[in-house]
């Protein structure tokens, strides 16, 4: 079954009188538990691509369908309280609360949801050790590394449980080094617990990490094939 | 969201820029100090112009003036006194029958006083509140011979055979003992006569008076019971009435013309409406409650002034927590973007911020409270110094409090402030609340 799928997606900027095209036409469907890479050079529209999955941003033209609901046409607030729900979000910058702890950052999500504090702070400690963070609960995002404030980041998106999970150059301010460790974990994760992973980057040697690879070139697709590399490393995921 | 979480992420928001809260905080106290402290000494005033306005008379009594003309009041007859009794509300009522000093003679032994003499009901004096220094005051069974002596009239009694050095001195001594009157209000045994003419040849008639007592001296009565005699209303219109003819004047007043008509209303509510009625019948009259209604209307005045004052410093406090909102949002626009992102409802966000605004103004209005009671102690007890080292105790009156705190104004302006800061913090909150979560988190 397809957890999201786009239709026709067309995203045009305009900036005075001059059109800018940021997507033409895309259409695509990643099915439930699949690791995909969105892969285009600077530019090519992966980002807005991303935004307009994520209900960040309306399209110009068709129509995003997820988990089998049509939620193009979804209001500012609707779009909020599905994506508490649905979606979680791994970034190229972390983003995390300056003000928080790491737990404090991972149980953040849940606190929207509304879920009580000792459930939330329980469930974020968890997430927090899966990501060999537990060491480094009650430390704020300025006393740890770029690699460690990611994986804050990605126990964050995951800590919901969420159906969707939307990184955009989830290593892009790291060292590869750094770069590799962290995207294998957030694969490992998303194997563990069956979620959809979409990845967006520039950078082939992260794409590798996908099952499958979709590259954008201008705002419009140009390929899409599976990596049977990285699906043979797939395991069933234990949920 | 929880609402617990929504404060508790508001409340840590604060503490983490304490600088910038403390600050933002303290101009919520400089204009909630303001307004308390200017309230409160609008609240003293009032208290001591209560105070004053007791101590100067009955709140619930009414004087009607008898006419002369040219005081553009009716004439006080029988017939006015007939309407007056009609008016609703009333619990006593008077006429006074002024007797001056030449109708009749007091006598002691040889000792006279030429008597200001008040005819009044006289069982109607215990109701207007009357107190005797010694003796009883009149019920209702009253002889047409007893009379009230006033506080000071023993001392009107003199020898007339000694013109110049007759009088009573009335300083007290050293040890502040007022020096003993000729005569003994209430052992001594009195007389009175109609005064004649001097050329007449007429017997004097000696009337004995019977003496119930001495009215305690108050100032805030009317008539004042000083140096005068209070007899029976009836008995004094017939005093006069022999004096006319023996002397052979041909009274231009009607004989049951009263100096004044004196009323007790029933309550302090009554009176401006009797007040009313009374100059409807054509009456002039008096009373301390339209005193003290046009005082009143003063000092609100004042304490508008005052506390329009204090609202200033306020409004600027309010100012503030607006600046101090906006500021903190620029400041805090990428995490704003990131919550969104997150999936915490916009409704959530602009709560939070309110939240904030709300919190600066209820800690501004709590500290206010509290330093407003040191500084109005403050203010009291060096007002009581003051008036202790013999100055003058000012407007203020003397020994109470200059600034007074009612306690519902100690609710009233933590509401006031808390509610000062949610309005300030509506603009931010609203501006918060439409930052796109995109631009939020692509800038750096
Ligand atoms: N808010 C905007 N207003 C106008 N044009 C925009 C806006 N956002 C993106 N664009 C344009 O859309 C195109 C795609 O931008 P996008 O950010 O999706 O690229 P990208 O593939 O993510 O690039 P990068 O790898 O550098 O992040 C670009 O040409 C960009 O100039
Ligand atoms: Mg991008």
């Amino acid at each position: 079954m397809d957890m999201i799928s786009i239709r026709d997606i067309r995203k045009v900027y305009h900036i005075g009188t001059e059109k800018v095209v940021a997507l033409g036409r895309i259409s695509l469907s990643v099915a439930q538990g699949e690791i995909c890479c969105i892969l285009g050079t600077s530019g090519s529209g992966k980002s807005t691509l991303l935004n307009v999955m994520a209900g960040l941003e309306r399209p110009s033209r068709g129509s995003v369908i997820i988990g089998g609901t049509d939620v193009t046409k979804y209001s500012e607030k609707q779009w909020a309280l599905f994506r508490q729900k649905n979606i979680g979000f791994i970034f190229q910058s972390y983003n995390l609360l300056p003000t928080m702890t790491a737990v404090e950052n991972v149980a953040l999500p849940l606190a929207f949801r509304g879920v009580a504090k000792e459930l939330r702070t329980g469930k974020a400690v968890k997430m927090l050790r899966a990501v060999r963070l537990g060491d480094r609960l009650l430390h704020r995002p300025t006393q740890m590394s770029g690699g460690q404030q990611q994986r804050v980041g990605i126990a964050r998106a995951f800590v919901a449980r969420p159906k969707l999970i939307f990184a955009d150059e989830p290593t892009g301010n790291l060292d590869s080094k750094t770069g590799q460790e962290v995207m294998d974990l957030m694969v490992a994760m998303a194997r563990k617990y069956g979620e959809t992973l979409i990845i967006v980057t520039h950078d082939p040697e992260i794409a590798k990490y996908a099952e499958r690879i979709i590259t954008i070139h201008d705002g419009c697709k140009v390929s899409d094939e599976s990596n049977p590399a990285a699906a043979g490393k797939k395991e069933e995921p234990e949920s | 969201m929880k609402f617990r979480d929504m404060i508790a992420m508001s409340l840590s928001n604060l503490f983490h820029r304490r600088v910038r809260t403390v600050l933002t905080v303290m101009g919520v106290v400089i204009g909630t100090c303001a307004i308390i402290v200017m309230l409160s000494l609008g609240f003293g005033m009032r208290q001591s112009m209560e105070d004053m306005m007791k101590s100067m008379g009955d709140l619930t009594v009414v004087t009607v003036y008898g006419g002369g003309g040219s005081r553009g009041s009716g004439n006080l007859d029988d017939k006015a006194l007939k309407n007056m009794q009609k008016l609703p509300n009333v619990t006593a009522i008077t006429p006074v029958y002024y007797l001056d000093p030449s109708c009749v003679t007091v006598s002691c032994r040889k000792y006279q006083f030429s008597a200001m003499v008040y005819g009044v009901a006289m069982d109607t004096l215990k109701t207007f509140g009357f107190q005797a220094e010694s003796g009883n005051l009149p019920g209702s069974d009253f002889k047409k011979t007893d009379i009230l002596f006033g506080s000071e009239s023993g001392y009107d009694f003199m020898d007339p055979k000694r013109q110049n050095d007759g009088m009573m001195d009335r300083t007290p001594d050293k040890n502040g003992n007022m020096p003993k009157p000729f005569v003994d209000l209430e052992k001594d045994k009195f007389t009175l006569s109609v005064n004649l003419p001097e050329d007449s040849t007429a017997r004097k008639k000696d009337v004995k008076l019977n003496v119930l007592g001495v009215l305690a001296q108050d100032y805030s009565k009317n008539p004042n019971p000083s140096d005068c005699i209070f007899m029976d209303i009836d008995y004094a219109k017939e005093l006069k009435a022999k004096y006319n003819k023996l002397n052979n004047v041909k009274s231009s007043e009607s004989q049951d013309s009263y100096s004044q008509i004196v009323i007790k209303m029933d309550s302090i509510e009554a009176v401006p409406d009797a007040v009313q009625q009374i100059t409807d019948l054509g009456y002039q009259s008096y009373s301390m409650e339209s005193q003290r209604d046009a005082m009143e209307k003063q000092l609100r005045t004042i304490q508008m002034i005052l506390g329009g004052l204090g609202a200033i410093s306020l409004l600027v406090a309010a100012l503030g927590i607006t600046n101090t909102m906006v500021m903190s949002i620029y400041e805090r626009t990428r995490e704003i973007g990131i919550m969104k992102v997150l999936g915490c409802i916009v409704w959530n966000i602009r709560a939070m911020f309110l939240v904030e605004a709300g919190t600066i103004g209820f800690l501004g209005g709590a500290a206010g409270i509290g330093i407003s009671y040191g500084i109005s102690a403050l203010l009291n007890s060096l007002a009581a110094k003051a008036a202790t080292s013999g100055q003058e105790g000012g407007i203020f009156g003397m020994g109470g409090n200059i600034s007074i705190i009612p306690l519902w104004l100690v609710f009233a302006s933590l509401v006031f402030s808390t509610m000062v800061g949610l309005i300030s913090g509506i603009l931010p909150a609203n501006r918060a609340m439409k930052i796109s979560a995109l631009t939020a988190i692509k800038q750096e």
